[in-house]
């Protein structure tokens, strides 16, 4: 806005200064600057009044207690309860199968999904299709907690119901990409396998799926990097893996054992970085 | 005898927009190696598609070894589809799938997919595939990618494809469009002479008359959908091209 003023003033700079026009373009841009004060005051006070209400107003400021308080309360995280160490082991292997085992089922489920959702293969345009579309979106707007706590009313405690919220909630990402790369193929050999006879199947083996295969297997990779991240804190609610020795070491106030945890989930995302890295460079 | 019979042919892409095709007939005999030639956006690529039906005719009856193809089902025309042979102006491959796999799915109208699932052809189909890509002169390229090659050699890999399907009729679309004037000219004389040793009749349509007058012994000119001339190559006189070119040529 205030870019195409300038620009403007300097055209008009040239010829109009000396004509009748001059007054009324230095009335015009007087009043773009008031503009722009009053909106750029607006918008100040609107940030005061957000601080206000959510951090100033709603803090207990009592309890922070100055700032050595804050600094003790962070002190207490760094003494490092290493006799946690050989009952992380377990957990921390869970996470990582919660974690693949999610992804690849994620992908199984994402297969109808992306199928149905991609405009130029889907069975039906009415009535397919936007339940494809419905069910990516499905996936993706709920969170994996939620998912989670969901599974965990459904089929109970332990890994499994984490597995499924991190299955659930990849295939919106999987079948998202995967649609829109259907979407994008070259479609000639799409047409060479149909001229030679190839049925519906042959059609997307040999001339559609070389094409997105690259892409798919990308996406992959990333999702299952993510869910490790997702897997770690599934526990919190119940379903397994390294969340719930968080949940319980929380819950004993044990800071040096939830900073042993939160250590051992570091390792296994960087573990995920190392993989997904030499993975995704195989694919491509 | 006539192979291929086409009668009253019409095209519409969406129902209401402009006819492509407005009324075409002609027929191809078992020895034809017969050029379709016309001015860009006069139909050619849309005939040629019609025949095995990749674009779906609004109207007219095409006769193919005996049989109607408009009123195949969809079962009775990927059997009719797979004795047609079709060359790709820009080739058609699966760019990331070896030549050996290109060629092998010129029979996957005879694979079921359980078997093309895991890409389990036939040994016989295997060796005929060699035995082919030797004959095309790509025996040290059957392990590379397909967009490995060059244009001369991937249109080779197309014809190998189409071979494969031991056709009984070749649709050639635009086959030397995308390749410079020498190497046009061997992939021409390498479809002819193939077609000659197979004993398959080519419907071939093409934008360089030269290629067509020299490579083929019937000509089809096509303009605006509609045919302007019909007859073997050496009765066509310059008066004939200016009507299919609407214009003069020199």
């Amino acid at each position: 806005m205030a870019m195409t003023d300038r620009m403007a003033s300097e055209n008009s700079d040239r010829g109009i200064l000396s004509s009748a026009g001059a007054s009324t373009y230095f009335e015009r841009r007087r009043s773009a600057r008031i503009r722009s004060a009053l909106i750029w005051s607006a918008a100040a006070l609107l940030l005061f009044w957000c601080l206000h209400v959510t951090v100033i107003a709603d803090t207990d400021w009592e309890r922070i207690g100055g700032r050595f308080g804050v600094l003790g309360s962070i002190g207490r995280f760094l003494l490092l309860d290493l006799s946690l160490l050989p009952h992380l082991i377990i957990p921390a292997i869970e996470t990582m199968m919660m974690a693949t085992l999610g992804t690849l089922l994620g992908c199984v489920l994402a297969l109808p999904v992306a199928w149905f959702g991609a405009r130029n293969v889907t069975p039906s345009l009415y009535f397919f299709y936007p339940v494809g579309r419905f069910l990516m979106v499905l996936s993706r707007s709920v969170h994996e907690i939620i998912w989670a706590i969901l599974f965990v009313g459904a089929v109970g405690l332990g890994a499994l119901p984490g597995i499924l919220a991190v299955a659930v909630r990849s295939v919106g990402f999987i079948s998202k990409i995967t649609a829109e790369a259907i979407e994008n193929i070259d479609p000639k050999p799409v047409e060479a396998i149909r001229s030679v006879g190839g049925n519906q199947f042959q059609v997307m083996y040999f001339g559609i799926l070389p094409q997105i295969m690259p892409v798919v297997l990308g996406t992959i990779i990333f999702e299952w990097d993510i869910n490790i991240r997702r897997a770690a804190v599934m526990g919190l609610v119940g379903a397994g893996g390294l969340g719930l020795v968080f949940f319980r070491q929380m819950a004993m106030f044990n800071y040096g054992g939830v900073t042993m945890v939160l250590l051992a989930i570091l390792m296994l995302i960087i573990i995920g970085e190392i993989v997904s890295h030499f993975a995704r460079k195989a694919v491509t | 005898m006539a192979v291929l019979e086409v009668r009253d042919l019409r095209v519409r892409y969406n129902n209401t927009g402009p006819e492509i095709l407005r009324g075409i007939d002609f027929s191809v005999e078992g020895s034809d190696f017969c050029a379709v030639i016309g001015p860009s956006g006069a139909g050619k690529s849309t005939l040629i598609r019609c025949i095995n039906r990749l674009v779906e005719p609004s109207g007219g009856s095409i006769t193919l070894f005996g049989e109607e193809v408009l009123a195949l089902n969809a079962r009775d025309l990927r059997r009719m589809r797979r004795r047609i042979g079709m060359i790709f102006q820009e080739f058609n491959l699966v760019n990331r799938m070896s030549v050996m796999d290109n060629v092998l799915s010129g029979r996957l109208g005879y694979t079921g997919s359980f078997r093309s699932l895991f890409r389990l052809f036939p040994r016989h189909d295997i060796e005929k595939a060699l035995e082919i890509l030797a004959r095309v002169g790509l025996s040290d390229h059957v392990n590379k990618r397909a967009d490995a090659l060059s244009g001369g050699q991937r249109q080779r890999v197309g014809i190998a494809r189409a071979l494969m399907q031991q056709p009984d009729l070749l649709l050639l679309d635009e086959p030397t469009s995308a390749l410079d004037p020498k190497i046009s000219r061997d992939v021409m004389s390498l479809i002819r002479d193939l077609a000659r040793e197979f004993d398959v009749p080519v419907l071939c349509n093409i934008h360089d008359v030269q290629l067509a007058t020299e490579f083929c012994n019937r000509i089809i000119g096509l303009q605006d959908g509609i045919k302007k001339f019909d007859g073997p190559t050496e009765t066509m006189k310059k008066s004939d091209m200016e009507l299919i070119y609407a214009m003069e040529v020199l």
